[in-house]
């Protein structure tokens, strides 16, 4: 399905290499950084026209010309042999490129090479050339250098040589861990299967994409080796028939420049490395943000700030719970936008329900459908991009949406708690699971006995089904399924009123599903727990549910207890669902999918968001979004076939 | 896998490194053509009694290892003489009784020069470490946090600017500034002052020291910041800090409890992997402060051309970081309980 949506994008006309520069010239940072690099790589090229002065003959000079301060003909000044520091700087340049990029071609070439072969072939060879690659990996590079080079000649080309061939064990990590993820995709695969030699596979479909980091890499690798021959040439083991900024420095420090109060021989070759070597990083970083792009949002930025927006539709008041039961939480006309730097994308429109004590209600609807967005709405956790928009959730007499973070802090797992999907990182994988349980106990019940702590862990563990001599495991001790248990355990730790579930049985397998569902329908019984259970399983809803909210595309699709929902379902999209589940009772129903995909938030269509895929589908779907409509005891519908009739 | 295998198999691991660091730095003196005794014994001023005199006083009569005879150029030998006869097997055994040959320049004990410098290195070292990993950490944490704000992107500047330094520059330019501001010049303490009290000799120390440590945490606390941000920004986008924040704990606790020891996973693993540069930095500031450590001795060494001197600070430096690495290795494990059964 992730492929199929894959293919359903509009494709861009323009090739990989366009869209590239597109992104990257809105790079600040890059740009900065490849204005740099171009500066001075053109230094580098055109220095015998641009350099003012001969750095090579010292004829002309006299006595009263060493370490002149900077002026008209000396731009720089001069230096102890009393040459133009301005021409050696430009010079200076062409050292640090060719040593910088010849180096930084043999680490890449090795460390590449290294990498791919490993990744690769896997196995023996992986774990020799792996085992290789940390034993240079530990032994300090630049001693080791020093120690070359001072026993070699110190010519250029030996330079080069030894820093390219110290310099790749980076390299090899990193593009032998690229490989591995490159390895298995999809296109490899299938050029395996149809016999493509592994040369071909490495060379056209490997490499490609290994490439980008690769070069993210290397941009990374020639600043190190421009910073090692700097420092070479500064501790005295450069080539000395090439002026290279370091051998500047290397003269003017060993040659009186800091008892001359000779500045500038000190800081204008210094200055020229700094440019280039930040002009490397600024364009690395670039170049990584660009090529390998995060989402550097986390969930401890604030969400945007909530607000009333001003048009309000009142929808009809759903029906009373069962049995009178007194109302926990009601959610009044919520609307949630995510908001990014160029749009806006209404996740949730004008949702409401009400919550009853002891009541299971489904939020039910395809991925992508705003449920998971409206749980974490009601207890405050949206992401940083997420803002309420309108409306109100009220809870034990408070607006929720109005709290401040931290009333808000307190309402959380004491009123309303949330079982997430445990079986993954829903738990710290460094704390034990009865730490992380007791956690939540000291936060909210500070006057708590910090001796029965451990008794009380140990009961709700007892709850859920896990021994007690569990309690001081990791989470990565346990099963999937015992992790969701220890998940639930901890939801129920601060005897919450209400409990969020959203899809808590979402990757386990098939027995411990109905395990874990079961568990739930019997905690909540016991315990009398109102429950929001967000699935896309209409099976568990008919099980266990009181009453059910199909959500479409961010809106209420329809909104009725669970008996109506399925033997009277008024909403084409409703029905379409039900079509698409099995019924134990009608072995013979035929099972049919919904053909398409919930719309893209960011694009949703101007008329019934449910238009495009519905099988009743007539004109005013297409232009006009329906209202929701009571259909009589609360059953709610947002459908224009409920006003035609 | 338990806690034991874990630790052999680290430690048998380090113990391999450490052989091919004596093997290398054993074949590396004699490979290379300014081998150590051939530069000493070049000198025509030498008669050849002389020479042979030198070459039996450093063990070059002996053949390199069984079946070589010599490296330099390389001549293959007998197989079957006494290994305990060999110039390898003399290099593990004065190795093993902590002496690394004489020196060159000043005919003194290669382990004493190094040993009266290593303490003033690792002071320099342990200095500049912690305060670059503490201030480095603070403003990634801060940048982290406070992601995408003016916090962020400045303390994101100004870690590439400060990783961009060649570290011997800055040096260099903070002993100008220093020198024009009543610092010292260099060294360890002001000459002839070892008869004041001893709080004046520490104040005099300190002083001394402040600008080589700068320098350090400049250059250092660049990197420590870009990793402890991009680290903790990974950990702060998982689900178990959601999970914390749901628990209605604060800012504050899920930093401290939740988010702070998952992230400092990398931080140790870039500790130990910046040990190398560590010892380079050290080379190059001690150069530019005449700080009386191994990195001076090494730059000493290489002007003179001491080979015996450079040959046990290589070995030293070396074994030191592969110790190091391995320490890293195993407080990783502490702090991880993932990791010794996932191996």
């Amino acid at each position: 399905m992730a492929v199929q949506e894959l293919e359903l994008k509009p494709s861009i006309p323009s090739s990989p290499l366009q869209n590239f520069w597109q992104t990257f010239s809105k790079n600040r940072m890059g740009f900065v950084g490849l204005f740099m690099l171009i500066v001075i790589i053109t230094l580098a090229i055109f220095a015998p026209v641009l350099a003012p002065h001969d750095i090579k003959s010292s004829a002309g000079i006299e006595i009263g010309d060493i370490y002149n301060p900077p002026n008209a003909i000396h731009w720089f000044g001069t230096d102890d042999a009393g040459k133009d520091v301005f021409s050696g700087f430009i010079y200076g340049s062409r050292v640090s490129l060719i040593v910088g990029f010849f180096a930084a071609f043999i680490s890449i070439a090795i460390g590449g090479t290294f990498g791919i072969v490993a990744g690769f072939y896997g196995g023996r060879v992986e774990n020799f050339l792996m085992r290789f690659t940390d034993l240079f990996l530990v032994i300090p590079d630049l001693p080791l250098i020093v120690v070359i080079v001072a026993l070699t000649k110190p010519n250029l080309l030996n330079i080069i040589f030894v820093i390219g061939l110290l310099g790749w064990t980076t390299t090899a990590r990193i593009v032998r861990s690229q490989t591995l993820a490159v390895k298995s995709r999809k296109f490899v695969l299938r050029a395996k299967a149809i016999g493509a030699g592994n040369r071909h596979i490495i060379m056209h479909h490997i490499l490609p994409l290994v490439m980008p980091i690769l070069v993210v890499n290397a941009i990374l690798v020639i600043s190190l080796a421009i910073l090692s021959e700097s420092t070479l040439s500064f501790l005295g083991l450069g080539d000395p028939t090439a002026v290279s900024w370091g051998q500047m420095l290397n003269f003017a420090f060993g040659r009186g420049a800091m008892s001359a109060g000779a500045w500038w021989a000190l800081f204008a070759p210094g200055f020229g490395i700094v440019w280039v070597v930040l002009g490397l990083t600024l364009l690395g970083h670039g170049l990584e943000q660009v090529l390998n792009p995060r989402i550097e949002s986390h969930h401890l930025m604030p969400s945007r700030p909530s607000f009333q927006s001003e048009t309000v539709e009142i929808s009809p008041k759903p029906a009373k719970g069962k049995n009178n039961a007194p109302l926990l939480l009601d959610v009044q006309n919520i609307s949630i936008n995510y908001v990014n730097d160029e749009n806006i994308a209404k996740a949730v429109h004008n949702v409401s329900f009400q919550l009853h004590e002891g009541e299971l209600i489904g939020l039910v609807g395809e991925s992508g459908c705003g449920k998971t967005t409206l749980v974490m709405a009601i207890t405050r956790l949206l992401p940083a991009a997420g803002e309420i928009s309108n409306g109100h959730v009220y809870f034990s007499g408070k607006d929720l949406v109005m709290l401040t973070e931290n009333e808000m802090a307190d309402v959380r797992w004491s009123g309303i708690s949330v079982i997430f999907q445990g079986a993954m990182n829903a738990l710290n994988p460094v704390r034990t699971v009865g730490d992380q349980i007791k956690e939540a106990i000291i936060k909210h019940i500070p006057t708590y006995p910090s001796e029965s702590l451990d008794t009380r862990v140990i009961e709700l563990l007892d709850l859920v089904g896990i021994a007690a001599d569990h309690k001081d495991n990791f989470p990565h001790q346990y099963s999937g399924g015992m992790r969701q248990r220890a998940m639930i355990a901890m939801a129920l730790a601060c005897n919450p009123q209400v409990v969020i579930a959203d899809e808590p049985t979402t990757a386990l397998d098939v027995m411990i599903q109905a395990q874990i569902l079961e568990l739930l329908d019997e905690l909540r019984k016991k315990l009398g727990l109102a429950v929001i259970f967000v699935t896309h399983d209409l099976g568990v809803v008919a099980e266990m549910c009181d009453s059910v909210l199909v959500m479409y595309g961010g809106v209420t699709a329809e909104y009725a207890d669970v008996d109506t929902i399925y033997n009277a379902p008024l909403h084409p999209y409703t029905q379409e669902l039900l079509k698409a589940f099995p019924d134990l009772s009608k072995p013979e129903k035929k099972l049919t999918s919904i053909p398409g995909y919930p719309p893209k938030l960011d694009a949703l269509p101007p008329g019934c968001r449910f238009a495009p895929r519905c099988p009743a589908v007539f004109e005013r779907c297409t232009i006009e979004q329906p209202a929701l409509h009571d259909s009589g005891d609360g059953h709610i519908v947002s459908c224009h076939l409920m006003e035609n009739s | 896998m338990n806690r034991y295998r874990f630790l052999i198999k680290k430690i048998s691991w380090s113990a391999f490194t450490i052989l091919f660091v004596l093997i290398l730095n054993f074949f590396l003196f004699r490979i290379l053509p300014g081998d150590a005794a051939r530069a000493g014994i070049h000198d025509p001023r030498l008669t050849k009694e002389a020479i042979e005199k030198i070459r039996v006083r450093y063990g070059l009569d002996k053949p390199v290892i069984n079946c070589l005879e010599s490296v330099h150029p390389v001549k293959l030998g007998d197989c079957t003489i006494n290994p305990f006869e060999t110039q390898f097997f003399i290099y593990l055994r004065n190795l093993s009784q902590g002496e690394l040959g004489i020196s060159f320049h000043s005919n003194r004990p290669v382990t004493d020069i190094l040993g009266e410098r290593l303490w003033n290195t690792i002071l320099l070292i342990g200095a500049g470490q912690i305060l670059s990993i503490i201030i480095g950490m603070v403003f990634g944490i801060f940048a982290a946090w406070k992601a995408r704000t003016v916090i962020d992107y400045s303390s994101l500047i100004i870690s590439l600017v400060a990783w961009s330094l060649p570290t011997f520059w800055l040096g260099i330019i903070l002993l100008f500034w220093g020198s024009n501001h009543g610092l010292p010049i260099g060294g360890k303490m002001t000459p002839g002052i070892s008869s004041y009290p001893l709080l004046y000799q520490a104040g005099d120390t300190l002083k001394h020291i402040f600008l080589p440590t700068l320098t350090y945490t400049i250059v250092f606390m660049g990197e420590y910041m870009l990793v402890m941000r991009s680290s903790l920004l990974d950990v702060l986008g998982e689900d178990y800090i959601l999970t914390a924040k749901a628990k209605g704990l604060s800012t504050f606790q899920i930093l401290k409890d939740h988010a702070l020891k998952n992230a400092m996973l990398p931080i140790v693993t870039i500790i130990a992997i910046n040990l190398g540069f560590t010892v380079a930095g050290a080379i190059q500031i001690e150069t530019v402060f005449s700080w009386p450590g191994l990195g001076g001795a090494i730059f000493e060494a290489v002007v003179r051309r001491d080979f015996p001197v450079l040959q046990g600070a290589f070995l030293l430096i070396a074994i030191s970081v592969i110790i190091a690495n391995l320490l890293a290795d195993l407080t990783y494990s502490y702090l991880d309980p993932r990791v010794q059964s996932e191996q």
